[in-house]
């Protein structure tokens, strides 16, 4: 219980100092409170790594992680940029444009909705276990193969968003346009994509975490030697744990950035949307 | 929470299963197969009851590092390659080689003969060729090592693919060669269509860098408590027994080997197969570590270019204390 002492002292302290910052609502305070939080998490899970001497093996401290991170770099860049760079992001992109092609044709024509949308399900259905074995069997053992498994993953979240965002406006604005005599595609263009894209947007900020997991998962099922899924299944197996921990700091970081840009973007594109006003 | 905290770093402290008298866990390296037959046989002939062990055999699986299971507290004692559980022990992880069942090594390397491979030592550059992770990728690296051909691909060098759990690169020309074991993916190969005539195959044994194969390990903490060491003397007995007469009734211990396996994935033909070339490799062996063996396993890991397997020949990396005791 003595040995717990320190690890309890740093808790509650942190937990109180928290809690008497909270009483000032400024912009500081709120940003203070929530690092003095992670730093919190951070230190606690040092300590009680140290003073228990817990194997690495189980679970390596943050100052191990932190350093293997730092010592591994170009390991890690290398992953990153097969992984995420050519798997995932490649898959992304091709998936994405796929999937709003479709949804036009799908908008344009009641057979292929009819026909497509139900095969959309199916393949959504499909369990990523068990599409990726074959997929590397058919585009080999290189990033292609994890680019068609992100494919097959961010098609229908995308697909089944933009369908709904191009069936997003109003019967009174689609007749508008119709008065003025404007063909299909000018209104397409000039009012149902822009109403589409906060479901276009929605779809897309989804599929980000799905692209990243389905390119690491991907390369469980055969890999050349690099790539984010490939060191973390192997280095398990080496008993390289900071290294497992690095790549999947790694992984959180390369998400989160991903994620943000196409929030980004988001907002640069529908800043006339009452989401959007701050 | 707190509770939680505690709890969960006195589990970890522990470090060790949960063990009452004579109740051990064995983690094997892979599924359930006739590769583990000794020890499937020991347990339903009941050899290891006879010893008063209450033995339980937790199979394995592609992505299952023993290693790891038994650092985790996971098992008492696991089965292992050499090379991974001397590079574990280098990572920090003190296992010790208990007993041997296995005196040669089972591993090579299939090649589609119309790659035009016919000589390892000029014919590899600039290949694919296809290996096993999670452990098992030292004997080849080292292998490597000593024709002196990076892994890292291009022209000079070899193109490595992380191989799953099954033959398809080689069916599919995705690699030249890929890794097999003599009892099973070797005849996966064969069941797949393709005859020994379209095949070379190279033996790490006739390579002259075998490594040692499925030896039994567990923590130099185990070692340290004179009951547990009693109970591996007993497990060991038993298990020998077990490999001794699956090596004399082949039939009868792939049955055994079907009746355990609770993926229903096996079949009788090929676990027979596999209980005929694994007695191959486990003849001659009373369990006793050959220390001429543990020699050539380290000398092999330890030589080599610039990425050897270890670094420093190990010290206390086997300990004779049970076979002592368990091998009259």
């Amino acid at each position: 219980m003595l040995t717990a002492a320190p690890i309890l002292i740093v808790w509650l302290g942190a937990w109180g100092l928290n809690t008497w910052l909270a009483r000032f609502d400024t912009r500081l305070t709120r940003l203070l409170v929530a690092l003095i939080f992670g730093a919190t998490i951070l230190i606690l899970w040092e300590m009680i790594v140290r003073i228990y001497d817990v194997p690495s093996v189980i679970l390596p401290a943050p100052s191990q992680i932190g350093a293997s991170f730092v010592e591994n770099r170009a390991i890690l860049w290398t992953d990153f940029v097969q992984t995420i760079l050519r798997g995932a992001l490649t898959g992304w992109i091709i998936g994405a444009l796929a999937a709003i092609a479709t949804a036009i044709a799908i908008d344009r024509s009641p057979f292929l909705r009819r026909g497509l949308l139900p095969i959309g399900n199916f393949v959504a259905a499909l369990p990523i276990v068990g599409i990726a074995p074959i997929l590397v069997m058919w585009f080999g053992f290189d990033w292609q193969s994890k680019a068609a498994v992100v494919v097959v993953m961010v098609f229908f979240p995308i697909l089944v968003n933009m369908v709904a965002g191009l069936a997003a406006t109003d019967p009174m604005q689609r007749d508008l346009m119709r008065t003025w005599a404007a063909p299909y595609w000018q209104s397409l263009w000039k009012l149902r994509m822009p109403a589409a894209m906060p479901f276009l947007f929605n779809g897309l900020k989804i599929t980000t975490t799905l692209a990243l997991i389905g390119a690491i998962v991907a390369e469980f099922f055969g890999s050349p030697t690099k790539g984010m899924g490939f060191r973390i299944s192997t280095a398990v197996g080496r008993l390289d744990l900071p290294l497992v921990w690095a790549e999947i700091l790694a992984a959180a970081i390369a998400g989160s950035l991903f994620y943000g840009l196409v929030a980004l973007i988001e907002k640069k594109v529908t800043f006339w949307h009452p989401s959007q006003r701050a | 929470m707190k509770r939680l905290i505690l709890g969960a770093a006195a589990a970890a402290l522990c470090g060790s299963a949960a063990w009452a008298e004579g109740e051990l866990t064995l983690q094997l390296k892979w599924v359930t197969q006739a590769q583990f037959a000794g020890y499937y046989v020991a347990l339903d002939k009941g050899f290891y009851e006879e010893e008063g062990l209450d033995v339980t055999i937790l199979p394995g699986g592609p992505d299952i590092a023993p290693t790891q299971v038994l650092a985790g507290g996971g098992a008492d004692v696991i089965v292992e390659w050499m090379p991974a559980a001397l590079a574990a022990r280098e990572k920090g992880l003190p296992l010790v080689n208990i007993a041997q069942p296995f005196k040669r090594s089972g591993m090579m390397l299939t090649c589609l003969k119309e790659s035009g491979i016919t000589d390892p030592k000029t014919d590899f550059a600039g290949k694919t060729l296809g290996v096993w992770f999670s452990g098992n990728e030292y004997p080849f690296l080292s292998w490597m090592n000593h024709l002196g051909l990076s892994t890292e691909g291009g022209a000079e060098g070899v193109t490595v693919l992380k191989q799953g759990f099954n033959v398809d690169p080689l069916l599919q020309k995705q690699a030249a060669c890929i890794s097999t074991m003599t009892y099973n993916e070797y005849g996966q190969v064969l069941d797949a269509g393709l005859t020994p005539e379209d095949l070379v195959t190279f033996k790490y044994e006739d390579q002259g860098v075998a490594t040692l194969e499925d030896g039994l390990y567990v923590l130099e903490s185990t070692l340290e408590d004179p009951a547990m060491v009693d109970s591996l003397v007993q497990f060991v007995r038993a298990s020998m027994k077990g490999w001794d007469y699956a090596a004399q009734n082949p039939e009868e211990a792939a049955e055994i080997v079907l009746d355990n396996d609770e993926t229903g994935a096996q079949t009788m033909d090929h676990q027979l197969r596999m209980v005929q070339e694994i007695a191959k490799l486990t003849e001659g062996s009373t369990g006793a570590l050959d220390e001429a063996d543990y020699q050539r396993t380290v000398d092999t890991l330890l030589s080599g270019g610039s990425d050897p397997v270890i670094s420093a020949a190990p010290e206390g990396a086997f300990s004779h204390v049970v076979t002592e005791r368990a091998v009259e």
